[in-house]
């Protein structure tokens, strides 16, 4: 490329580079454009337009208008999955995010020692990919000779994890537990990181012990990292299919591990009703929308400080 | 130096970006500008391994025999459904000949008749005689208002596989077992609590009450089923009620069946569970026999089999279960030449008593059954020759009707069966709701889509 830098410079590399100057920007943003709106805003737009639509076999379609959304409301099945999805959602936030949050402020610690490999060892379960943690549960769980079993047998109760109702969704949010508290315990650790030593020497001075500076300077000042990590992990929660899909092979028995993802992947490939599919991605949109904003909300991620 | 017969600085960004250009289309039309030479090329794709394997070396023969074809064989594994789906969605992509399995090929019926993606395969069937030279009720699970979309790889009939020793140290000879009330009194002696603690170590048989498996296996064996010829729902009938209370009897009144470990009955759980001896029988396919054999090789010289118990005296000794059909897809350029390929893969005599020594699955082609190979005494089975026992059930297999809305009926229809078993629900309640879950789908589409969409319409 050439720049002119001289006045005697031909006007025409003048004219070309101005030329360029206009059009580079724009060659700049246009991979991402294009990627949006071939993978994103078309799907998106055709998803909607499809959720109006009934579809039956490979090219027939009739408008419906919103009749798949009135079937979707009065769908069991689809109310199990959500309820379900909301059990695994609650038992993310509850179970998951405190463990998480207890782990980074144990490496936070200067007592502790080994930090980098214990670092190392929390993290390195997300490295594993969602299907091949499902196997290895899979005989965590196994009824005779599991992991699990092996210590409740002796107490005379061989528990059918993913067998019995009651069990499958308890089996399925411990596996999360084991896969992501150690994703979610690295944001908390670099937040805690972030916390300035000056706020505890002055909480120290005014005579708090370690619980009052954890309650009245580590909460408040993590606070913005809670807010995302806990949108963050209901989001994920909300989107929950391979765990419990390949953990109880389809969400049986009796849909006890069926989710709402599952269940549009099944009314969408299985049972090919795409529109009606479609609709249950949009219902899970606007769930997935109103939970994160209500959040943020309640977090006070919109209060102006 | 990079010479361009172009002004490549009157190109925004100049040269490099005008190259990377150049290279973009070059390869586009590289990628969809290939010669119709390559037309001569057949794809064909699979989901099981096991399938692949054998394909991939018998293959080479069918090329050596027509030199101007190329045969290429993908298998995509358990995600290859949904990429056929996808495929034909969008009415590109999809291969010259796929195999489908059984429970996935319900939704590939639906739409309108015309609109199926595969190519109607019974003139050709006709044409060449094929439909007597195999078990013509294989092709029912193909079938869809009097079109053949697929020809079966396999016949998969059941057995009953015993443990010959725990049943003979309870004083049951098995090789007597004719009826399931014969199988339901052996099964009280064998079900037994061996160390006195107050809980059964030993059960007659595992049955899967997760999902339609078992069940619908004694329902087929029957003459019921889910749907019937027509496209009837016959869920609710006397027949399968009271399959279904025979089914709840054996957990809940006979106390003699176990329910699967795991998840299903190929879960390394029942496995360990046989292994202890929990588990005297089981309800087995061919193919389940050959899982066996390869999970838990140890247990070889263990296991005997007999042909089901029937329901009277004198009848049927077995049912199928699970099944994978071969079809033609109308985005096929040249559906002769798949034909050969599927005729060679699918009808092949010498292919078939490979397949069966590499799988255990007895083929579809009465031509193959007296092979020697059958008749082997079988190791894994203490010498009985399996294959035979197979052979003898083979032409007694029920039909198994197919129907766009199977999918959706079987998923629910698992949800009945739990609940029944359960208790929850009584079997006559269970399906009875059930039958009125999938009438009132059915109803509801018929009413949208109407005369065009007529399930029943031939």
């Amino acid at each position: 490329m050439k720049i002119p830098t001289h006045p005697n410079e031909p006007r025409r590399i003048i004219k070309n580079w101005n030329r360029q100057q206009k059009i580079a920007p724009y060659l700049f943003i246009a991979p991402f454009y294009l990627l949006f709106v071939v993978f994103m805003g078309y799907p998106l737009i055709s998803s909607l337009v499809m959720s109006l639509y009934e579809m039956r076999g490979f090219q027939s379609r009739i408008f419906v208008g919103f009749g798949n959304f009135t079937d979707l409301f009065g769908d069991p099945i689809f109310w199990k999955s959500l309820r379900n999805t909301a059990y695994f959602a609650i038992g993310t936030l509850t179970l998951q995010l405190p463990i998480a949050l207890l782990l980074a402020i144990l490496l936070n610690s200067k007592y502790v020692k080994g930090k980098n490999f214990l670092r190392l060892a929390f993290f390195a379960p997300v490295l594993v990919a969602g299907v091949f943690v499902a196997i290895i549960f899979n005989l965590v769980y196994d009824q005779r000779a599991g992991l699990i079993n092996q210590e409740f047998v002796l107490f005379g109760k061989e528990i059918g994890w993913l067998n019995e109702e009651n069990y499958v969704m308890p089996a399925v949010i411990l596996t999360g537990v084991w896969q992501w508290a150690g994703f979610n315990m690295i944001y908390f650790l670099a937040g805690l990181q972030g916390i300035r030593q000056e706020l505890y020497e002055a909480a120290a001075v005014d005579g708090a012990n370690w619980w009052q500076a954890f309650i009245h300077v580590t909460l408040p000042s993590l606070r913005p990292v809670i807010a995302f990590v806990f949108v963050v992990s209901m989001i994920g929660s909300l989107q929950l299919f391979d765990l419990p899909y390949i953990l109880t092979n389809g969400g049986e028995p009796a849909d006890a591990g069926s989710t709402i993802v599952m269940y549009l992947y099944k009314n969408g490939f299985q049972f090919m009703r795409l529109g009606y599919a479609a609709t249950i991605g949009w219902v899970l949109f606007f769930i997935i929308a109103v939970v994160s904003i209500v959040q943020l909300k309640l977090l006070g991620i919109f209060r102006e400080e | 130096m990079l010479c361009l017969p172009i002004d490549t600085d009157g190109f925004p960004l100049g040269k490099g970006p005008m190259v990377m250009l150049v290279l973009f289309l070059l390869s586009t039309f590289f990628i969809f500008g290939r010669s119709e030479e390559e037309g001569e090329d057949l794809e064909f794709w699979i989901f099981a391994n096991t399938h692949y394997e054998e394909y991939q070396a018998r293959v080479p023969i069918f090329e050596a025999q027509n030199p101007s074809v190329n045969v290429r064989l993908i298998n995509f594994g358990g995600t290859m459904h949904d990429k056929l789906l996808a495929a034909m969605l969008s009415n590109f992509g999809a291969p010259d000949l796929v195999e489908v399995e059984i429970t996935s090929i319900g939704r590939f019926l639906k739409g309108a008749i015309d609109e199926i993606g595969f190519v109607d395969l019974r003139p050709r069937l006709e044409r060449e005689g094929w439909m007597d030279k195999l078990v013509v009720s294989r092709f029912t699970p193909w079938s869809y208002r009097g079109r053949i979309f697929g020809v079966p790889h396999d016949l998969h009939p059941v057995v009953l596989l015993y443990r010959d020793d725990l049943f003979k140290a309870a004083g049951v000879e098995m090789t007597e077992v004719e009826t399931w009330d014969d199988f339901i009194a052996a099964g009280k002696k064998a079900t037994r609590d061996l160390d006195g603690d107050g809980k059964i170590d030993q059960y007659a048989i595992v049955l899967d009450r997760r999902t339609e498996s078992d069940y619908f296996s004694l329902l087929l064996q029957q003459g019921g089923g889910f749907f019937d010829e027509d496209g009837n729902v016959i869920i609710d009938s006397e027949l399968a009620i009271e399959t279904l209370e025979f089914f709840t009897a054996l957990f809940n009144e006979h106390e003699i069946a176990t329910p699967v470990y795991g998840t299903w009955h190929g879960d390394p759980s029942n496995f360990a569970a046989m292994q202890d001896s929990k588990i005297l029988s089981i309800l087995a396919p061919d193919w389940y026999v050959g899982i066996l054999k390869s999970q838990v090789p140890q247990m070889a010289g263990k296991w005997k089999a007999i042909g089901m118990p029937s329901w009277q005296p004198g009848g049927r000794r077995t049912t199928t279960r699970g099944g994978t059909m071969v079809g033609i897809t109308k985005q096929c350029k040249n559906p002769d030449r798949a034909w050969e390929l599927l005729k060679f893969t699918y009808f092949d005599r010498p292919g078939l008593i490979n397949r069966y020594e590499t799988t255990r699955i007895i083929p579809p082609l009465k031509a193959a059954w007296d092979a020697p190979i059958f008749k082997e005494p079988d190791v894994y089975l203490g010498g009985q020759p399996l294959g035979e026992l197979f052979i003898q059930l083979a032409p007694d297999l029920p039909a198994r009707y197919q129907n766009p809305y199977w999918s959706e009926a079987a998923d629910l229809l698992n949800d009945a069966i739990f609940a029944a078993v359960t208790e929850k629900q009584t079997p006559r309640e269970a399906l009875t709701e059930l039958a009125k879950k999938v009438r009132t789908l059915m109803a509801k589409d018929m009413s949208r889509w109407g005369e065009q969409h007529d399930l029943m319409k031939p």
